[in-house]
């Protein structure tokens, strides 16, 4: 029965971690602390591979004169932005006033703008949907239209109606499927866990 | 008769008609929000019981409280809670409580530098607020921080170096949640090492049938995860000072005219439908005109 290193890195950090969370011993808490700093390098260093690869990957593209090329260039620049302004000599990190106005100023309405225009997206898919005359379409339009309803801002007995109304569909109807959805996605990853901690074959694929 | 009608068929097909009546009726909807509505427009929660909670979680807090604010929220999604994060900082500061802030993902490092120089700018007691920074390795941070979370050397009072070891020296979390940090992985990672720490939460709409269970199995103490929620609590502590203006929660009236257009697209669009027309797999799109 052969395993592949990766798995059995993770049968073996796994089960350090959970005898951890269960049993109280300074050995294994020191050991399952050094996994979990060991965690924290690795993520970072993920991030600063991101980061390589996205500054190759558009470099390349604007040395060679393909793709977008504007986009790219807009691309570097803003990624060269944010440590510029976080590690120039004297800069306060990120509590520094550029790093803070770049987020401020740009990145915080950017990335609000993109969300307040799913409004108008929302819509557009909504007709684009209607198109093609499906059913699950319709279903998910009127479920969405009753949802409007709930929330609408009314105030009076109407309004304390809608809110009650509102209430009971996300605790109940939303907040069961919600979770059956978590459910089903813990039972498969437990069912998945146990499969590559008990060695079963092709678990680790 | 024919040619009216085919006029105004032209003119209502005008490219970037609708979208730009769109937007005109949410910016009058704004510029007309607090002019019109009075008792009519409310978007509150009669149902007061989720502001009552987190009032009463902040009561149990002893004299001189240090309260632990992890401030995680997602950029896009942050302007809706950003008006109850602010009530519940000043209601905090208000009851005399200290508080540290700290992240553990970049979009919430943004966030919380910014409420940090909102609330210095607002001249709040330097000794009362501690910055203790970005913490990497996101939920292994997080695991880290119940034993070892401590600010860098040098900035913050040797009083809250002394006792902030870890999250266990906190007489309370409270966790502003986003998609990848909130409540969720608090009560996972957190409540089970430390049982006794109450979590109180405040997170956007979108995350709140992912978080009530916590609430009802007592693993958070408060929270805040609806607008009409939020509503209420603004409405019994108070709204912030600048949470009415630039930094203001959506207001009733846009709310409600935007509500009503999305209704209205949905009406039509159903409305257009022939039922019995078979499923989207059978049915090629229809050609634009």
């Amino acid at each position: 029965m052969r395993r592949s290193v990766p798995a059995t890195v993770v049968v073996v950090v796994g089960l350090l971690l959970l005898v951890n969370y269960i049993v109280i011993n300074p050995l294994l808490a020191g050991a399952a602390e050094a996994v979990l700093r060991l965690v924290v390098v690795l993520a970072a260093g993920a991030a600063l591979a991101g980061g390589v690869a996205l500054v190759h990957r558009h470099g390349g593209d604007l040395l060679r004169g393909r793709g977008d090329r504007l986009g790219s260039a807009v691309l570097l620049a803003g990624l060269a932005a944010v440590p510029i302004a976080g590690l120039y000599p004297g800069s306060q990190g990120v509590a520094d006033p550029a790093v803070r106005w770049l987020v401020g100023a740009l990145l915080a309405p950017l990335i609000a703008s993109l969300f307040a225009m799913l409004f108008v997206f929302l819509l557009l898919a909504m007709r684009e949907g209607m198109a093609i005359r499906s059913r699950q379409v319709t279903v998910m339009l009127l479920a969405a239209g009753v949802v409007i309803v709930l929330l609408l801002p009314l105030g009076g007995q109407i309004g304390a109606s809608l809110a009650t109304a509102a209430d009971w569909a996300m605790a109940v109807p939303i907040g069961g499927v919600f979770r059956g959805l978590l459910i089903g996605v813990a039972v498969v990853t437990a069912v998945h866990a146990a499969r590559v901690l008990l060695v079963v074959e092709g678990a680790d694929d | 008769m024919t040619e009216r009608t085919s006029r105004r068929r032209g003119f209502l097909s005008v490219p970037g008609l609708w979208p730009f009546l769109l937007v005109s009726a949410l910016a009058l909807g704004i510029v007309l929000d607090g002019v019109i509505g009075g008792d009519q427009l409310q978007s509150a929660n009669p149902e007061a019981a989720r502001a009552a909670e987190m009032a009463a979680a902040l009561d149990a807090l002893p004299d001189g409280a240090l309260v632990l604010v992890a401030m995680d929220p997602d950029l896009g999604t942050y302007p809706e809670i950003r008006g109850t994060v602010r009530a519940v900082l000043d209601d905090l500061l208000g009851r005399g409580a200290r508080l540290a802030l700290v992240s553990f993902t970049a979009e919430g490092r943004a966030v919380a530098a910014a409420e940090l120089q909102r609330l210095r700018a607002a001249g709040v007691d330097p000794g009362r607020l501690f910055d203790l920074g970005f913490v990497a390795g996101a939920e292994a941070g997080l695991v880290l921080s119940v034993t070892d979370l401590r600010p860098a050397a040098g900035t913050a009072p040797a009083s809250f170096a002394a006792v902030a070891g870890g999250i266990a020296a906190f007489d309370l979390a409270l966790v502003v949640g986003g998609v990848d940090i909130g409540p969720r992985t608090w009560a996972e990672q957190v409540t089970p090492r430390l049982p006794d720490l109450p979590i109180a939460a405040v997170v956007p709409t979108f995350l709140h049938p992912e978080v009530a269970p916590y609430l009802r199995t007592g693993q958070l103490v408060a929270l805040l995860g609806t607008f009409r929620d939020d509503a209420a609590y603004l409405l019994a502590v108070g709204a912030p000072s600048g949470v009415r203006d630039a930094t203001s929660s959506p207001g009733e009236l846009p709310m409600l005219l935007g509500l009503l257009i999305a209704l209205a697209f949905i009406g039509r669009a159903v409305a257009s439908h022939r039922p019995g027309l078979g499923t989207a797999a059978a049915r090629e799109p229809e050609e634009p005109a």
